[in-house]
């Protein structure tokens, strides 16, 4: 028996004790087949999925190196059982292939005959292939190559697609590392310049970098490197601005070649930003933005946060598979359970960094999380407990009591720049006026809130209060501190998106600080709980105190 | 002059006798009265089949040269001669070979005699007929066909002149076994004038053919032996194996296997993750056995439903959920019982299958012997648990534990199945194919028409650990021997005294399998998320500490588990106080308890016992405080226990009306309330007799007569007259009509014949007159009516009753009499 760091789960879970030795070599290991779920202090969770085994073996990885990394490093003896789904399940991949034929296009061709005949039978796939063109190659038509991608992975035979891209229509655009217009120079980051090159080399895929660790730059260097026109789908016209404000400072792009497509204004040039709600708006029942689409021969497609990618988009996105597409995330979960769409239409993901490794390398300010508990008043209590179920979280999410406790945090941290978070416009004006701060809120216009944002940005405004127009993508530097007093029943991903707010690397490596504001004895704590899973699985530090210790005189130590 | 089997027996030492014996146990099961009594039974068909049935292929090939080579004139042959036979192949086997091969049958007195004399045993040619696969000579056939084969150039001249697909039919046939059958008709030469009309045969080059059988039938290389079946003369046969000797191509040692062996730690290893699997999927499955009892259905055995079920829980498709449950089943881990109030009259009526005391035993034992107790359950378990879930003869499907799945042959089969693999080098993994071909050699007879549970075996004994990588582990190969080793030793041992399980002493198997697997831990890490994993196989108090504070989220090698508030809540309802959590934690984890957990159980500790829950036969409540503490103070209130639970409230155990008297004897003035508040009020209630009609309801004069209203007294008088019709249709039929008159007391009656019947019938239509008929019902009685017919047609007869005032139609060729009323 080897004394290896790793345990073997029969749920396909594996559990690699971090303080070992041998650690490091083998999450070198597992990490190309096994996805990190959870990485708390100790002992980091890592899965196997089919998704996972077929990304391993589309990046050429075999089940012989898979099983034998497993027994390498396992501790225990690794139930035979398992890993012969291992291997089952990773030869699946690849026995079918999308590829172009010089004389019928684009065909489906099978390395296995029986898997062609077993997938051509099935419904699923009605209608989407076409003629024989022998045995073992069945004509597709180029229409269907995304349909016919996600039908192939539900059956369980994921085809790799070998049937390249279109280059698109060129257009220069190159990094400006050197600084423009009196800018700093610049480099891109290692991880960044591995995860261009990761994506580059598989064509299509997504990459996994967590917020504030310069997804943007990811991007445009992919533009750089693809040297075409580029269609960026982001989720608002804020996220959007900041896309362009990046571009132009980072590459040669002037702000001439740079077109934003939304609900303002409707600009087609070589690069073009537009918003995930213009393209999904109807009228009539149909989609009128579609055309844009096909208005420019575009040579990259750049997903931003493909987590929140709404499902008509996908929808468009299988006809765009001659393109190539990058999708860039912070989290590959989504609330809809749709990664398998992700898999199939964008593309596997071609890079992923755990969180932790990240700021070690110290590109991400560690936060440390407190939950602060706040004992409700006697009559909020009372009336608490005769609210009915819908209002309970409400009622617990706003209660005035909170508001002092606030404000003792915000004063703990005189000289850093404080973001107020919360869910209800009720309490965030309570908030505003409590803390003479302003508010953004979704009704705020643009204008105002860029102006806001730039206020917060050099130091004029300390506190800004926000609604959840925080969770998207808008970029508040030099925010040391985030409270947040009330969300939307402690999701996942907005957890992420929160925390993302105060990790922006700071400029003299100041801790931050990640406050959530709770109600004691409510289903407010129940959501907290949920809270502290996510943010402790992902490895950071997390505190329970209670308000008194916060209002009282003598500040606690919290580190 | 020949000598029998007897006479041999008899001639032979003691020791060879006994040796014989040995070879051959069931000659004395019931021990045989004399050496005749012996002989016989040596000779028996059912002696000689079980003796054959052990005998691998080439010994069985060599018996059939033996034979084969038996002089007509005395029936005798002799080792040079089966020599002969052996070794006329192109590839001819060691003479050693073929020797020591003649001596194993000699032991088994298939073959007796002196070596130039050899005999063979009786009933060996009843139990595998066609010797080699070879046909009877052609003598014992057909003369014809004999008079062909006594011309060996004419045979030989016939052979080539078979078309190809004659000649396939015969290579086929002459590999064995020599008899065919063929579609009915086939024989028959196609009707004069529609020979064109055959379809045409590509085997031969395009010409119509007609069947090839019939062509070698015609030409006499086979002969038809009865309706549909033909069989290849032995003289052709033999002719036909030039190639490859008389007796076919003969092996004189196991076919090789292709297979390199593996590392025998990477076997060994995957195995023993299995077991560990086995053990714990056998855990997970009794566990929720324990908690919903599969119920036995009528027929016996647990439903597809319930194994579905199971299969949910464990993880495990059907098929493995099946065999984990018939393992433990066998090992005595599950059993059935009698629901309570169960009326057992019918089997398997009103029972549940549930973990059995000895499930308790079993889960404090170490991994390692848990695994061999299932281990050895399943090598001896007569349970063909493939067959669960396909259908049996009567098409019904077979379920899980029930007696369709039982096969006494199975046990035989695991262990030669795996003793194939045990015979290999360590670590070699044979393909199933290779196995079952080697199984073929070994033991033909016993292997033949077993394939598919053969492949079974395999695939269970890999679910069980048994083999790891396809190869036989280490342990397995220790177990398999301790379990055949203890059959052999049986008649030695036969109070089990030797046996490892009575000693207490570790198996060398589970010996070898500990070693393999992880010893237990007893300390756990936990995580700022709250969860806690044990990094390998929990020692038992921790796994029973951690069923308390934690819920288990994954399983396997470790286990994770979580800390939650109702985790928490329920080791504060098992007993714990928050201290006794604090420490816990605190020594049995290796790495800092994370504050967040400290403070979760601190949190839910001040919230544990916040509301209190009991029951009271009644309470007592006032606004007035003073009140109830007089209440409770008063002496006389004392059996009442009554108990002070706020200001206002007092509860007893008693019930409300003992509480009541007592109260109201004691001078208060206590008021019943019902459960929502609102007064009860009692009054006495007076005891009442059930109600009575007065007599003023009744007419003044008791005894005057009543008096009848007209259209009363017309009721009366319509039913009288119906009185008297009825009593007039009443009166019997004629004796004629009765039964056909022949038992009337009256004596024989002449004949009534249908026609006449017909023609009463027919007059009685005309004048619309009663007619007494006679018929026989449709179940054969014969009753009769009188009755005014309606028509007579169509063979019918419809009829008015005038009693009934029904209209009946009659069968005419039922109506056996008819009579004209008088």
């Amino acid at each position: 028996m080897s004394g290896g760091p790793l345990i073997v789960q029969s749920d396909k879970t594996l559990l690699l004790e971090i303080d070992h030795p041998d650690a490091q070599p083998c999450r070198m290991a597992i990490a190309p087949f096994a996805e990190l779920e959870r990485s708390p202090e100790h002992v980091h969770t890592y899965r196997l999925t089919p998704l996972g085994l077929w990304n391993a073996r589309a990046a050429g990885h075999d089940a012989e190196g898979v099983v034998d990394a497993l027994i390498k490093y396992s501790r225990y003896p690794v139930p035979h059982a398992l890993l012969v789904d291992v291997a089952e399940t990773m030869d699946r991949y690849g026995r079918l292939q999308l590829a172009n034929d010089p004389v019928h296009g684009l065909v489906l061709r099978a390395l296995d005959r029986l898997v062609l005949i077993e997938v051509a039978k099935s419904k699923k796939l009605a209608g989407m292939l076409g003629a024989k063109v022998d045995d073992d190659t069945i004509a597709v038509h180029p229409s269907e190559r995304g349909r016919l991608k996600q039908a192939l992975l539900k059956l369980g035979w994921p085809a790799e697609d070998l049937a390249g891209y279109v280059d698109g229509e060129a257009h220069p655009i190159e990094l400006a590392e050197s600084g423009k217009d009196g800018a700093k120079p610049f480099t891109l980051r290692s991880y960044q310049r591995e995860a261009v090159e990761a994506f580059w080399a598989g064509g299509s895929g997504v990459v996994v970098l967590p917020c504030g660790a310069g997804k943007t730059l990811v991007g445009a260097a992919a533009m750089a490197e693809a040297k075409a026109t580029t269609l960026i789908l982001v989720t608002n016209t804020v996220a959007g601005r900041q896309w362009k404000r990046e571009l132009i400072a980072r590459t040669s792009l002037t702000e001439d070649e740079i077109g934003e497509y939304s609900g303002e204004r409707k600009e087609i040039r070589p690069v073009t930003i537009a918003t995930y709600q213009v393209l999904t708006a109807r009228r009539g029942g149909a989609f009128t933005h579609l055309d844009l689409f096909g208005a420019r021969d575009w040579g990259l497609v750049v997903y931003d946060e493909v987590h929140l990618l709404p499902a008509p988009i996908f929808r468009f996105t299988a006809d765009l598979q001659a393109r190539r597409r990058l999708g860039l995330t912070a989290t590959l979960v989504r609330e809809d359970g749709r990664e398998g769409d992700v898999f199939s239409l964008i593309g596997p993901k071609r890079y992923d960094a755990p969180w932790k490794d990240i700021e070690s390398q110290g590109w991400i300010a560690p936060a440390q999380c407190t939950e602060v508990r706040v004992t409700l008043t006697d009559a909020e209590r009372m009336s608490y407990a005769t609210a009915e179920a819908e209002e309970r979280y409400r009622m617990a999410a706003t209660a005035r009591t909170k508001l002092p406790v606030v404000r003792a945090l915000v004063q703990r941290h005189p000289n850093d720049q404080v973001l107020v978070i919360g869910g209800y416009i009720d309490q965030l004006h309570q908030l505003g006026e409590y803390l003479d701060a302003p508010i953004v809120q979704g009704s705020t216009t643009n204008k105002e809130r860029e102006r806001l944002f730039d206020a917060f940005r050099c130091g004029e405004i300390r506190t800004l209060v926000i609604s959840k127009v925080g969770n998207f993508s808008i970029d508040l530097p030099e925010a040391a501190v985030a409270i947040q007093v009330s969300g939307t029943f402690g999701s996942r991903q907005e957890e992420a998106q929160r925390l993302g707010r105060v990790l922006r690397p700071k400029a003299d490596g100041r801790q931050a600080h990640f406050y959530t504001v709770v109600s004691r004895d409510t289903i407010d704590t129940e959501y907290a709980a949920h809270r502290q899973r996510f943010l402790a699985e992902q490895g950071y530090a997390y505190t329970i105190v209670d308000a008194d210790d916060v209002l009282g005189p003598k500040l606690p130590t919290v580190d | 002059m020949t000598t029998s089997l007897a006479d041999h027996l008899r001639a032979l030492p003691d020791e060879s006798l006994a040796a014989l014996l040995q070879l051959r146990p069931d000659l004395v099961v019931p021990v045989p009265a004399d050496v005749t009594a012996l002989a016989v039974r040596a000779e028996s068909r059912v002696s000689v089949a079980r003796a054959l049935d052990g005998l691998d292929q080439f010994t069985l090939q060599i018996l059939d040269a033996a034979r084969l080579t038996r002089r007509p004139e005395d029936g005798t042959t002799s080792t040079d001669a089966v020599l002969a036979m052996a070794t006329a192949g192109p590839h001819p086997p060691a003479p050693t070979s073929v020797r020591s091969a003649v001596d194993r049958l000699r032991a088994l007195f298939l073959l007796y005699g002196p070596e130039s004399a050899l005999r063979v045993a009786g009933s060996v040619d009843e139990v595998a007929p066609y010797p080699a696969g070879l046909g009877r000579p052609a003598a014992e056939l057909d003369p014809r066909t004999a008079a062909l084969c006594a011309d060996a150039a004419k045979v030989r001249r016939t052979l080539l002149a078979a078309p190809p697909s004659a000649r396939a039919v015969l290579d086929r046939l002459a590999a064995g076994p020599p008899v065919g059958s063929v579609p009915p008709g086939a024989l028959q030469a196609p009707a004069v004038g529609t020979e064109d009309d055959l379809p045409p045969d590509t085997t031969n080059g395009g010409a119509p053919t007609g069947s090839p059988v019939r062509w070698l039938v015609d030409a006499r290389l086979l002969v038809r032996v009865s309706t549909g079946t033909v069989e290849l003369p032995r003289e052709v046969g033999l002719l036909l194996r030039r190639d490859c000797g008389p007796l076919g191509p003969l092996r004189t040692s196991p076919p090789p296997v292709a297979a390199t062996p593996r590392e025998p730690k990477l076997a060994d290893s995957a195995g023993a993750g299995q077991t560990m699997e086995l053990v714990r999927h056998t855990e997970a499955l009794l566990e929720s056995l324990a908690a919903e009892p599969a119920p036995v259905l009528r027929s016996g055995g647990v439903g597809v439903r319930d194994l579905r079920r199971l299969a949910r829980v464990t993880g495990l498709d059907e098929s493995a959920t099946a065999l984990v449950l018939e393992v433990a089943y066998a090992a005595g881990l599950a059993g059935e019982t009698d629901l309570p109030g169960a009326t057992a009259t019918r089997y398997g009526a009103d029972q549940q299958v549930l973990p059995t005391g000895g499930y308790e035993v079993w889960r404090a034992m170490s991994l390692a012997h848990r695994w061999e107790q299932l281990a050895r359950a399943w090598l001896t378990m007569s349970r063909q648990v493939g067959l669960v879930g396909q259908r049996d003869d009567r098409d019904r499907p077979i379920s899980l534990l029930s007696a369709e799945a039982e096969r006494a042959g199975a046990p035989a089969a695991r262990r030669a199945v795996l003793g194939v693999l045990a015979d290999l080098a360590p670590a070699t993994a044979p393909s199933p194919d290779e196995v079952l071909a080697l199984l073929d050699w070994r033991a033909p007879r016993r292997s033949r028409g077993r394939e598919a549970a053969h492949r079974e075996v395999l695939t269970e004994a890999a679910q069980l650990g048994v083999t790891g990588l396809g190869a036989l582990t280490s342990y397995g190969r220790l177990l398999l021997a301790d379990v055949t080793g203890t059959d052999e030793r049986g008649g030695d041992d036969p109070l089990g005294l030797r046996s490892d399980a009575e000693s207490g002493e570790p198996s060398s198997a589970v010996r070898a399998l500990d070693a393999l697997l992880p010893a237990p831990v007893d300390h756990f890490l936990v995580q700022a998320d709250l969860s806690v994993v044990v990094p390998g196989p929990p020692d038992p108090m921790l796994a029973a500490e951690l069923d308390v504070v934690a819920e288990h989220e994954s399983a396997g090698g470790a286990s994770v588990h979580r800390v939650t508030t109702a985790s928490i809540r329920r080791a504060l309802d098992a007993g714990y106080t928050a201290e006794d959590l604090h420490a816990l934690f605190h020594r049995r984890s290796r790495t800092p308890v994370p504050q967040g957990l400290t403070y979760l159980v601190d949190d839910v500790a001040r919230k544990h016992g916040g509301l209190r829950v009991g029951t009271a036969g009644g309470y007592v409540r006032s606004d007035d405080e003073a009140l109830l503490a007089e209440v409770l103070t008063d002496r006389r209130l004392e059996p009442l226990a009554f108990r002070r639970l706020a200001p206002t409230v007092l509860v007893t155990p008693y019930q409300v009306q003992r509480m009541l008297v007592a109260l109201r004897d004691a001078g208060y003035a206590p008021v019943p309330e019902d459960a929502t508040g609102s007064a009860v009020l009692a009054r006495p209630k007076a005891r009442r007799a059930p109600a009575r009609a007065s007599v003023t309801s009744r007419g003044a004069d008791p005894l005057a007569a009543p008096k009848l209203a007209m259209p009363r007294l017309l009721g009366v008088v319509e039913q009288i007259r119906r009185g008297d019709a009825a009593a007039r249709a009443a009166r019997r039929a004629p004796a004629v009509v009765r039964g056909g008159g022949a038992r009337t007391a009256a004596g024989p009656m002449p004949a009534h014949s249908h026609s006449d019947a017909l023609a009463v019938l027919q007059q009685a239509l005309r004048d619309r007159a009663l007619v007494w008929v006679g018929y026989v019902d449709a179940h054969g009685a014969t009753a009769s009516r009188l009755l005014r017919p309606v028509s007579i047609g169509a063979g019918y007869l419809r009829a008015e009753d005038e009693r009934t005032e029904m209209l009946h139609t009659f069968a005419l060729h039922r109506i056996t009499a008819a009579v004209r009323e008088d």
